[in-house]
């Protein structure tokens, strides 16, 4: 052979191996390495949340004196620390900043390119506070009372909170996401539920798109996520509905769409005689199992669904976790985990006020894992 | 090109590819390290365990340097494959690059070995009795560099020979 054509060969052959190698290396690169800081912290702070044990120890605290004192080697300590008077109430503000230091914090330490998704999950929060406020005023309610300081904007909840009339809160949402709907609603277009369907369907649609527009597993794992979250919200919707027994075209407004369970599933579901029905009807859906282990119960209290419904999300992000332990499962599932150890100190905290017997509060709680 | 420029280019790869990949991994598992020593202190002496493992990819390719230099002749005495028109000469020059390139391009699971440090960074930040395991399956993506180094090794010595 020719010694040209020798050189000629293994020029080619180096040429090719090294676009190859180095495109796949920067794929690599740019999909795991902004995850390393934040996932490695994540996973440090999940080593913090606390055990059962640890609720139990809280649920015999007795005082909330006590309590808090139990929460001083925590990461709640500096939120606890300068609280005006131990009362469940303040302790329910200071938990709920706590939390709202999560969010910032995963925020901060998180890819640009997922980070807005958590900003998005945070304004959940407002959808709930707004929703809550205005229904609690048109109830004629303090609406103090149904508001909690997470969120995007919680001074201008608190406004709306502290409202005069309801064209004060049309004043205070000017500018905002959510002032069209609102007039619609004091124009009288829209009923107050269907403000709320409307506001939550708004922000589902927010969350979908932006999951939409991710890459590889970082769209797998959004949109999961995303779409576990609206199935829980429509199950529960249909079954409250079929307990109330709402007709179909009742209730099929009050949907959002984009989640994993196929139209004729929900058209069955909506046009079903009663609960018990329903609850048989879901059975053949991949929340089958959860929804067999609780019928019983679930026919007589709804809200025991719910907690076995968020139960399978988590469970869901720990799957995801394991298989991509370098991507956003790993914040969502903490995030996830984080605001269930939070509902659970709410809850000790509010059975210790109404002076709930220790014995008493662990089983509650205990429902609540 | 000349002899000369295949056995340099043998030699920088090996080393080179190797090198960068090792402080990419390094770099990785680095960021996971910082992130868990920054919520406990505790995990400083198993993460830094683990983030030194991405870097011995960079040492092998330091020795396949030296052995190229060495045996071309490059290192202690003239360039011994001078003659271009020479097959043989072509022939020998391409097998060192062929030897560089085998150690540079193993090397570079120097950074899935950072990814599955950095993970396994997190795992014992979440759970310290899991550190044996991480070290474990990081370690996992060391053999391929040690068979990139073994490899280039019987390139040398039976393409060559010193």
């Amino acid at each position: 052979m020719e010694v040209t054509a020798v050189t000629g060969i293994l020029d080619t052959t180096l040429a090719l191996i090294f676009t190859w190698v180095g495109y796949k290396t920067t794929r690599i690169l740019w999909k795991y390495t902004p995850y390393s800081y934040p996932n490695a912290r994540i996973m440090a702070m999940e080593a913090r949340l606390f055990s059962e044990q640890k609720f139990n120890e809280l649920a015999e605290s007795k005082t909330l004196n006590n309590f808090v004192i139990n929460l001083e080697d925590s990461d709640y300590r500096d939120y606890l620390a300068n609280l005006p008077s131990y009362d469940a109430e303040s302790i329910d503000r200071a938990l709920d900043k706590a939390l709202a230091g999560i969010y910032s914090l995963m925020f901060k330490i998180l890819p640009k390119r997922v980070n807005p998704f958590f900003r998005l999950l945070l304004q959940e929060w407002d959808v709930r506070n707004i929703a809550s406020a205005v229904k609690a005023k048109i109830r004629g309610e303090p609406a103090v009372n149904y508001i909690t300081d997470l969120g995007t904007m919680p001074q201008k909840v608190k406004a709306i909170a502290d409202s005069k009339s309801m064209e004060e809160i049309l004043v205070i949402l000017e500018g905002t996401e959510y002032e069209e709907i609102y007039q619609k609603l004091l124009l009288g277009e829209i009923g107050v539920d269907e403000f709320e369907t409307q506001l939550y369907k708004m922000h589902y649609s927010k969350l979908l798109e932006y999951a939409e527009s991710r890459k590889d597993e970082e769209k797998v794992i959004l949109k999961e996520f995303v779409r576990l979250r609206i199935d829980k919200l429509n199950i529960l919707t249909i079954l409250r509905a079929k307990a109330h027994g709402l007709k179909a075209e009742l209730i099929k407004p009050s949907l959002i769409p984009g989640g994993t369970l196929n139209r004729k599933t929900i058209d069955t579901l909506l046009n079903v005689e009663d609960l018990g029905m329903a609850l048989a009807e879901l059975d053949s859906t991949k929340y089958g199992e959860i929804i067999r282990n609780v019928r019983e119960e679930a026919e007589r209290d709804l809200s025991v669904l719910d907690r076995e419904l968020e139960r399978y999300i988590r469970q869901r992000l720990r799957e995801l976790t394991r298989f991509y332990p370098l991507s956003v499962a790993v914040p969502l599932n903490f995030l996830l985990q984080k605001e269930a150890e939070v509902k659970k100190l709410k809850a000790i905290a509010k059975l210790i006020e109404d002076g709930i017997p220790p014995e008493r509060i662990k089983e509650i709680v205990g429902e609540l894992t | 090109m000349d002899p000369i420029v295949y056995v340099s280019l043998g030699a920088a790869l090996a080393a080179g590819i190797a090198g960068a990949a090792s402080s990419f991994g390094v770099g990785i598992a680095g960021a996971a390290a910082a992130g868990a020593v920054a919520e406990d202190e505790k995990n400083f002496k198993n993460a830094l365990i683990l983030e030194g493992l991405p870097m011995t990819q960079s040492i092998y390719g330091l020795i396949t340097l030296f052995l190229i230099l060495m045996v071309s002749g490059i290192l202690g005495g003239g360039f011994k494959f001078k003659n271009p028109n020479d097959i043989d000469n072509i022939i020998k020059s391409a097998i060192l690059l062929g030897a560089g390139l085998t150690v540079g391009l193993t090397g570079l699971s120097a950074i899935p070995q950072g990814i599955i440090s950095a993970a396994g960074i997190g795992a014992v930040a979440k759970n310290p009795k899991t550190f044996t395991q991480g070290i474990i399956f990081a370690a996992m993506a060391e053999t391929m560099a040690i068979f990139g180094l073994v490899g280039a090794l019987i390139m040398i010595v039976t393409g060559v020979g010193f």
